[in-house]
């Protein structure tokens, strides 16, 4: 399996690190804007980890984490990170099951313990830990990061909250201000801020404990996901639903502060570079007014059915802050919401309200199997395609 | 920077001058809640700021700043946002500011430079002593350079065509009374402690707005007319379709007041701390030496701007503080309701509204809401010069008659 990932790219999250001295970052755009997608290839000095083994990848705004479960399991980090760190296992991740990463909190599962490590200071104890009782009785449920036995760890102290057993948590989403919960049956539960529709109530009031998103009742959902201000979920039939704010796109549906930006960044670009073929873009002519009858959204506070492309089933999602990337069963990987970094891979910096294949693996018959979005990255594992037979 | 001492003042190095001399001297100072990875774009940002490097990286770390806090200004409600994220927003502007203008910027890198800075003066927090307000006044100063033989060569409409506003006449058993130049004492004991409206005459005679240079639209687009501000489009706040966008002064008067190019619906720059912006428009007024007669001092005097053509509406509503509204330009229909009668007036539940009356108060609906007809009020067409004092939670409707341009005080 190999890894690839785009879109910012400051810290050497992406690729890059090792000409970057201690906490520097990249200057220059094509280093920071990584639009077309980039295989994460092992650093130079690193001895006990490769890229050859399965890894799993996890991303926040400057750091990107690869998750080594096979053998001696490790966590190696990559961005923002100290010197010594680089290209090394963390130290303190030996022998763990599971890590989760936001821009300040490292959190490791261990067999018998958990473990949330602060990466802003070095620090010889985690600023929290909990013991993990492992009886045989009380199994319930694997381990599923941020869900931890009794509730879950959130983005931002206090670290450690406990949630109702009767929610039979199985995944659970996170983004700062919200969450969204799947159980053990299917339910989809929201709670946090609203302000943007995020919740998928209807409305725009907050949740302070989790509230089940009535409109989904009936469709047992495999897969949640958050972004900063949206949610989206997956049913068992493989059909996407999404809602929150859509001012990049990032929910799928028109967008009309997206295209009154979308039509000035494309006359900037075209003026900066005329050769440039105009096909890569999905512009429309810059006239004035209203080319057709489009209702935009801006909030959409319920959830909506999003047809990606006819006839085929997602099979996973990940979003970043202001984008959203699924994967179906296909093998296809599909992006749209914001672009500034190049984030939805396309090898522009456009934004788009409309998902879009990932030329690049098709075109080198790759097969995505997973996607995972950092605040402003997406990073896709690939397996090669098996040439179909007759 | 070349080091060429000729004597070219150049728009960069008036605005180098008003930046640290180096990077030691520019400070960086923030709070844990800032994490370190911002802190090395800061940084970077700063370094990039004294040391030879392409306009292109400059522009790239401000925009990473930008963006990332602007993420943060977004999160959770507006007075939640804690006040480091909108001082890094500001920061960003001063550097993606530093970067356009440096060299030879063209007119389009001022004009975006000015729109940086009001969009670090509108969301951020003022940093190292309100530096984005002095680059504002010298990036103005470069505008009104370039745009002084423009206006000459298009004369301006002097007049807009005088709109004949529906003037409602006024009944005198219910027109708010009058009173020219009341003494403080006599204001205090008959109106503000018993919480009685009354319009007071003759007491902003003296302001430069009304005086030295009476506000014109001439005159707004002389003094702000390049600078962002926001303004609220759609016909009033309760309807579905109101939002909010940011339009310079110029785009404001040209769409919504001249309407050139023919845009329907209507905007109005309304309930904006215009004169924090604005620091010439300031001194054009004075705060009623009225409000000496509240508990606060004259720091904590909101003052708003409210300017717009002809059909704005303000929907029945009440505030929590006292408030003098001065009409400086153009007339307003207002009708004032007591708090006791809110009963009759049919507050909206949501938390959002419930200082809003559900009703439309010049075209009501009887069948919906049948207690209204029977609530007592007052009323009034404001004229220029009158200032109106509305007692707090008092309810209070205002339609502009014409173009309009009124400042009020929100005091305690």
């Amino acid at each position: 399996m190999r890894w690839f990932g785009f879109g910012f790219n400051a810290f050497g999250q992406i690729y890059g690190q090792d000409k970057l001295l201690e906490g520097e970052c990249f200057e220059n755009e094509q280093e920071v804007k990584v639009s077309s997608p980039t295989e994460l290839t092992a650093q130079e000095d690193r001895s006990d980890c490769r890229l050859k083994t399965d890894c799993q990848i996890r991303a926040s705004w400057s750091r990107r984490a690869s998750l080594y479960l096979n053998g001696d399991s490790c966590v190696c980090l990559s961005g923002f990170v100290s010197n010594d760190s680089c290209g090394n296992p963390v130290k303190e991740s030996r022998g763990c099951k599971d890590a989760i990463i936001s821009e300040s909190y490292l959190t490791l599962a261990f067999s018998d313990r958990l473990e949330s490590w602060d990466l802003q200071k070095k620090e010889t104890s985690p600023s929290w830990s909990m013991e993990i009782k492992t009886d045989p009785e009380i199994s319930g449920t694997p381990l599923n990061l941020p869900l931890v036995p009794g509730g879950y760890i959130a983005t931002k102290t206090p670290l450690y909250r406990s949630l109702s057993p009767h929610l039979r948590a199985k995944s659970l989403a996170l983004s700062s201000e919200h969450a969204i919960l799947l159980s053990a049956s299917g339910t989809v539960y929201t709670w946090g801020l609203g302000s943007h529709g995020q919740l998928g109530h209807g409305g725009l009031t907050p949740e302070e404990e989790p509230r089940a998103v009535e409109a989904l009742w009936g469709m047992p959902m495999s897969c949640v996901a958050t972004g900063g201000w949206h949610s989206v979920c997956i049913s068992d039939g493989g059909d996407l639903y999404v809602w929150g704010w859509n001012e990049s796109g990032q929910l799928g549906l028109p967008s009309r502060g997206l295209r009154k930006a979308t039509q000035q960044q494309i006359s900037q670009q075209q003026e900066e570079s005329p050769c440039r073929d105009a096909s890569t873009s999905t512009a429309e002519e810059p006239q004035e007014g209203e080319i057709h009858e489009e209702v935009f959204i801006s909030i959409q506070a319920f959830p909506a059915l999003l047809d990606i492309t006819p006839s085929c089933e997602v099979s996973t999602v990940s979003c970043g802050c202001r984008h959203t990337a699924a994967v179906t069963t296909t093998g296809d990987l599909y992006t749209w919401g914001w672009g500034d970094y190049g984030q939805l891979g396309h090898q522009t910096l456009i934004s788009s309200d409309e998902p879009q294949r990932v030329e690049l693996f098709k075109e080198q018959q790759m097969r995505v199997v997973d996607v995972v979005c950092g605040a402003w990255n997406t990073f896709a594992s690939v397996v090669k395609e098996e040439v179909a037979g007759p | 920077m070349s080091k060429d001492v000729s004597l070219m003042h150049t728009l960069w190095t008036k605005i180098s001058a008003v930046l640290p001399k180096d990077e030691e001297q520019f400070p960086l100072p923030f709070g844990a809640i800032v994490e370190s990875s911002v802190v090395e774009m800061l940084r970077r940002s700063r370094r990039q700021l004294y040391s030879e490097t392409t306009s292109a990286s400059r522009m790239l770390t401000a925009k990473v700043l930008l963006d990332f806090s602007w993420e943060k200004l977004n999160t959770g409600t507006w007075r939640h946002v804690d006040k480091e994220w909108r001082r890094v927003y500001s920061y960003g502007c001063l550097f993606k500011v530093a970067a356009l203008c440096r060299g030879v910027p063209s007119a389009e890198d001022v004009l975006e430079a000015l729109r940086t800075c009001d969009m670090g003066l509108l969301m951020g927090a003022a940093i190292m002593e309100d530096i984005l307000q002095v680059i504002v006044r010298i990036l103005q100063g470069e505008v009104r350079k370039s745009t002084k033989r423009e206006d000459s060569e298009h004369p301006q409409v002097k007049r807009i065509k005088m709109e004949c506003p529906h003037v409602p006449v006024i009944r005198e058993e219910v027109a708010i009374p009058r009173v020219k130049r009341p003494s403080l004492e006599s204001f205090n004991t008959n109106y503000l402690l018993p919480l009685k409206p009354l319009i007071l005459e003759g007491t902003i005679e003296h302001w430069p707005a009304l005086n030295q240079h009476p506000w014109s639209i001439e005159y707004l687009r002389s003094v702000a007319g390049c600078r962002t501000v926001p303004v609220e489009v759609g016909s009033r706040y309760t309807d579905e379709g109101w939002s909010q966008t940011l339009l310079t002064v110029n785009e404001f008067i040209d769409r919504y007041i001249l309407n050139k190019d023919g845009v329907k619906g209507s905007g109005y720059l309304a309930q904006h701390q215009l004169f924090d912006q604005i620091p010439e428009l300031k001194a054009d007024i004075r705060p009623p030496d009225y409000c000496c007669l509240g508990e606060g001092d004259e720091e904590d005097i909101t003052v708003n701007a409210w300017f717009g053509p002809g059909g704005t509406v303000s929907p029945l509503h009440q505030d929590p503080q006292q408030n003098f509204l001065a009409q400086v330009v153009g007339s307003k229909y207002i009708r004032l309701y007591s708090p006791e009668d809110t009963d009759k007036l049919y507050p909206h539940q949501s938390q959002l509204l419930h200082n809003t009356s559900q009703v439309d108060v010049e075209n009501p609906d009887t069948e919906r809401f049948p207690e209204f007809a029977k609530a007592p009020y007052l009323e009034c067409v404001l004229q220029p010069g009158d200032v109106l004092f509305i007692p707090v939670q008092h309810w209070h409707y205002v339609r502009s008659l014409e173009l309009s341009f009124s400042v009020s005080f929100w005091w305690s």
